[in-house]
């Protein structure tokens, strides 16, 4: 071939799908019933952990008990003899001696990784300690260290009941060596703490360290009216998820069948491929519903991801049965997904119009850690930012964010918008209107964009502000802080925040269509549904696309059938992965169209199509009918065309069949690639002056989300994050015992996980401005409301007593203390 | 009824789920869910808790709902237990309801919530909002679906309240 032909395969991620279809009958329309639906409450639908095989052992994994500690001798003689028992794998056996926990390098997870990932669109970052320890600092697959009190170490047994498990584990006798623990980043920086991992950093306890800078803040906070300080805490809280991990594997000779509670099951598949030395094409992956995980499935460094399935394949190739690997509440509260314990300072200089011209966030956090100050870059026209972030190593099992990383981010961005409304008495919204834009440029440059790459030119954040101060009534009800007592003695507040939805369209994917001899169609790619109702949507576009009816459509989720969406189900369900179905679904309804109007010839006979004497141009499909344009009462149905071409004669014509791949941008966040959809959110609360509690009384989101394709859906997604949200911001932490770092509410009774009764009212309105990067103009919901909503109830607190809770969650206590605060400023206090 | 026990301390009882007679050799700590789940794969009875904190294992026993987790399995003999599997068998409305309604995301908790609400409109069958968050505050759904299982149960109701006249 000519060299000089291969170019550069070149994306371009910024232009606005121009897909201008004004009416559609099936996208966007209310009072489609899921499809899932029956199937999950009439509780048939099948999750990992309900998977039982003929001959199944059932694996536990030894915790920690101790946060930080070491295996000086292991004895597993016990163990090994209880009768069940049937294989017991030990951290020293040779199988385990070349499986690192961490994934596959930088070929499959550069996205996750510290020194190569997030931080390359912010430049400069200075790791404290090199990638290759960090990856040894993840530990290998079962290891004789533990860095916190339930980290799976030491050994796993595989047994004929969980019961008989249960009891291997407490057979194994083990002298530990303990070591140091440190649970506070703060703690860990002091000069001569204790060493948390010296294992991997042998000289201090900081991870990495990381400078943003853009413009001068020096400049800026001299150009300002006013200079505040303030503090704020985010303290670490957990995913709770619904369905305890598990995972079911089973060695049967050359080939494996995995069974992943997994959001990300295929990169998983490759990560057991690759260690256990087995090629992809030996691997079945089934991937059953899965209960909520919120994102957090695919980071190499978390146990439960890939880890499991190595254990559970290791124990199954031993003893030639399938072996299940279970985790337990309580185990899940140690090692899922959790959010990082965050200690920030702000300091922030403005204008007395409502002009910020400078912020600068020191923020030092628990390991893998948030660093506070994207919002403000990607969301705003402030001109100078700054942020110092630091890392550290603390036992506790390494955050890995859910529902979303952009947790504290959202959270600095709500806080330094709500002081400085605040401190100039000003209404929030027009603050915030007064600073929006993008990247330190202002809207005009953002219309500009907008314009250039073909999206629709509109004020999504004006826009929602207005929709918002309506549905919450914000000009009668917005009040000074701490002024309005209520009939029943409680103390009324009003809460404002904003930011742009976190889009997530960047990515590849690829999904087939291919329609069978009697009409209906599967779509084939892999899917793991952890509820965000991709099943519907997907077949949605499909059926819209291809002018077929909804139940003539089918998602094939079940089995993984070798097509990779991005992150199947999550944060780029529809925002990425629709591309490919519906580009799919446009190829498959021309061939569909070809067949209604090629004869068929063969040897001695001519087999005419449904449409003998037309072109497919003349033709369309409507309701599963393909119809004559000219003339619609010549119509046949779609199974009929299919049936002459693909049945006849055991099919005279190759399958119907379209796939099609798509890529948009790098996975990311990418330079120049703005943010232009935004989420307005108002919240009115009732402060017990008395005991401190929070009644949350109403939230109001506004979520642009480009174009909605199922509007239930996203609003099951923002009523969802109401709940979520406004847990976070009143009731979940994670609490440790300091003296041990022993977790003291891994349970949901506990943990406080909140519930119908704990939100009084959420109104959820969905705008469309078309402005999202998606197909159709969409951008994704699901990230974005848990998020933002801890900010918006901290400012009706505010708004509520008078005085600032920057400590989340914020309990009574702390509420408590504020109000007494606030009277003694006011003088009122006895 | 007496419970007959054989020598390993194991428990002979007789349970009808689902309308159905099952008699089982039963360890005495089992509980009634893992004798549901684990045992008969009548999977739809879900853990998410383990602890009576969360409903998802809901059945209604004896016309009234239980915690499965909660309850050994021998507690229950000669009672007549009904998961959530019985309700498209009987054609109870509140299967499609939940779907129309999207009452649900990741659907774990779903079958718990769907339990609890039966037996609601077992004994109310044109439950109001109040009765209705009375009913299903004690169940947890991480998804935080709360708000559509109202809609859900309304037109259950309805239709129930529908087919009896
Ligand atoms: S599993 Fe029984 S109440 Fe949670
Ligand atoms: S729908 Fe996921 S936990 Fe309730």
């Amino acid at each position: 071939m000519d060299k000089k032909k291969l170019g550069i395969m070149e994306i371009e991620p910024l232009v606005h799908d121009r897909y201008c279809q004004d009416e559609f009958s099936l996208i966007g329309k209310r009072g489609v019933s899921r499809m899932c639906g029956k199937e999950k409450a009439g509780g048939r639908a099948e999750y990992t952990r309900d998977v039982q095989l003929p001959g199944m052992l059932y694996c536990r994994i030894l915790p920690s008990p101790y946060a930080h500690a070491r295996i000086k001798s292991m004895s597993t003689e016990k163990a090994e003899a209880l009768p069940g028992v049937r294989a017991v794998l030990r951290y020293d056996d040779p199988e385990l001696a070349d499986k690192p926990l961490f994934g596959l390098e930088t070929k499959f997870n550069a996205g996750h990784l510290p020194s190569d990932g997030q931080a390359f669109y912010h430049g400069k970052e200075e790791l404290a300690v090199t990638l290759e320890q960090w990856k040894q600092g993840a530990g290998r697959v079962l290891d004789g260290v533990a860095w916190w009190e339930g980290h799976p170490v030491g050994a796993a047994v595989a047994a004929d009941t969980p019961e008989l498990a249960e009891e291997a584990l407490s057979l194994i006798d083990i002298e530990w060596e303990e070591l140091p623990m440190i649970l506070n980043p703060l703690d860990a920086l002091k000069p001569g703490a204790p060493l948390v991992a010296a294992e991997i950093n042998s000289k201090n306890n900081i991870i990495r360290k990381l400078k943003i800078e853009h413009g001068d803040v020096e400049k800026g906070f001299k150009e300002a009216d006013k200079v505040i300080k303030f503090e704020g805490r985010r303290r670490p809280y957990t995913v709770a998820d619904a369905e305890p991990m598990s995972d079911v594997v089973l060695w049967r000779g050359d080939n494996v069948e995995i069974w992943a509670h997994q959001q990300q099951a295929y990169d998983g598949k490759i990560i057991f491929g690759m260690k256990m030395g087995i090629p992809l094409n030996r691997i079945k992956l089934h991937v059953p519903y899965q209960g909520s995980q919120f994102g957090g499935g695919g980071n190499p460094m978390m146990h439960h991801t890939h880890g499991v399935h190595i254990i559970s394949g290791l124990l199954s190739k031993r003893t030639n049965r399938p072996v299940k690997t279970f985790y337990n509440r309580r185990d899940n509260f140690y090692n899922l997904s959790q959010d990082a314990d965050c200690h920030t300072t702000f300091k922030v200089g403005f204008k007395n119009d409502g002009t910020i011209t400078a912020v600068k966030i020191d923020n030092i956090c628990g390991k893998m850690g948030q660093y506070g100050i994207d919002h403000l870059e990607e969301n705003t026209r402030i001109p100078n930012l700054l942020l110092n972030y630091l890392e550290t190593n603390i036992n506790v099992a390494p955050a890995y964010w859910f529902r979303c990383e952009q947790n504290h981010n959202a959270l600095c961005l709500s806080m330094v918008f709500d002081h400085v409304a605040v401190e100039l008495g000003m209404d929030p919204t027009l603050v915030a209107l007064k600073n929006d834009g993008v990247e330190g440029h202002d809207m005009e440059y953002l219309s500009k964009f907008k314009r250039q790459h073909g999206f629709p030119d509109r004020d999504s954040l004006g826009e929602a502000i207005e929709l918002g101060r309506k549905a919450i009534d914000w000009d009668k009800k917005w009040h000074e802080p701490g002024t309005k007592v209520l009939p029943n003695g409680k103390l009324h507040g009003m809460g404002f925040t904003w930011t742009h939805e976190w889009d997530d369209t960047r990515g590849t994917a690829c999904a087939g269509v291919i329609m069978h001899c009697d009409g209906t169609v599967d779509i084939l790619s892999q899917k793991s549904d952890d509820g965000l109702n991709a099943m519907t949507t997907h077949c949605q576009i499909v059926a819209e696309e291809m002018g077929l009816k909804l139940e003539d459509v089918n998602f094939r989720f079940f089995e993984e059938v070798g097509f990779q969406m991005m992150t199947p189900d999550g944060s780029c369900n529809l925002a990425v992965d629709a591309y490919c179905t519906r580009n799919a679904a446009r190829e498959a309804k021309q061939k569909l169209l070809e067949y209604a109007t090629t004869p068929i010839k063969l040897i001695d006979i001519t087999y005419p199509p449904a449409f003998p004497d037309n072109y497919p141009d003349d033709l369309d499909v409507n309701d599963s009918v393909v119809y004559l344009k000219a003339d619609p009462s010549i119509n046949v149905p779609v199974a009929e065309v299919v049936k002459r071409a693909t049945l006849n004669q055991g099919g005279t014509r190759a399958p119907l069949f379209a796939w099609n791949w798509h890529r948009q941008g790098r996975y990311g966040t990418e330079k120049g690639r703005h943010r232009l959809t935004r989420q307005a959110y108002f919240c009115e609360v009732e402060v017990d002056p008395g005991t401190g509690g929070v009644e949350v009384k109403k939230i109001v989101n506004i979520n642009d989300v480009g174009k909605a394709i199922s509007p239930e859906t996203c609003e099951g997604q923002q009523y969802g994050g109401d709940y979520m949200g406004a847990g976070r911001a009143l009731g979940e932490e994670m609490i440790y015992d300091p003296k041990t770092g022993v977790k003291l509410n891994a349970n949901l009774i506990d943990y406080k996980v909140f519930t119908m009764r704990d939100v009084d009212t959420t109104v959820n309105l969905l705008l469309e401005t078309g402005m999202g990067y998606g197909p159709y103009g969409l951008n994704g919901i699901g990230e974005c409301i848990a998020t933002v909503v801890p900010g918006v109830i901290g400012a009706a607190i505010y708004n509520a007593i008078g005085e600032w809770v920057d400590d989340h969650p914020m309990t009574p206590d702390k509420v408590l203390k504020a109000i007494s605060k606030a009277k003694a400023k006011r003088g009122g206090l006895k | 009824m007496m419970q007959k026990q054989d020598d390993g301390g194991d428990k002979k009882i007789t349970m009808k789920i689902n309308n159905q007679e099952y008699n089982m050799v039963i360890k005495p700590h089992w509980t009634l869910r893992e004798v549901i789940h684990d045992k008969l794969g009548l999977t739809g009875t879900k853990e998410m808790c383990d602890k009576g904190a969360c409903g998802s294992c809901t059945v209604i026993a004896d016309g009234r709902p239980i915690l499965s987790c909660m309850k050994l399995a021998i507690e229950c003999e000669g009672q007549e237990i009904e998961t959530v599997e019985n309700l498209e068998v009987t054609g109870n409305p509140l299967v499609e309801a939940y779907a129309n309604n999207h009452a649900m995301q990741c659907g774990y908790c779903t079958p718990g919530f769907v339990m609890t609400a039966k037996a609601l409109l077992d004994r109310n069958s044109n439950p109001n909002v109040e009765n209705i968050k009375d009913a299903l505050e004690g169940n947890i759904c991480r998804c935080g679906t709360y708000p559509a299982h109202i809609g859900a149960v309304l037109e259950a109701a309805k239709k129930l309240e529908g087919g009896k006249k």
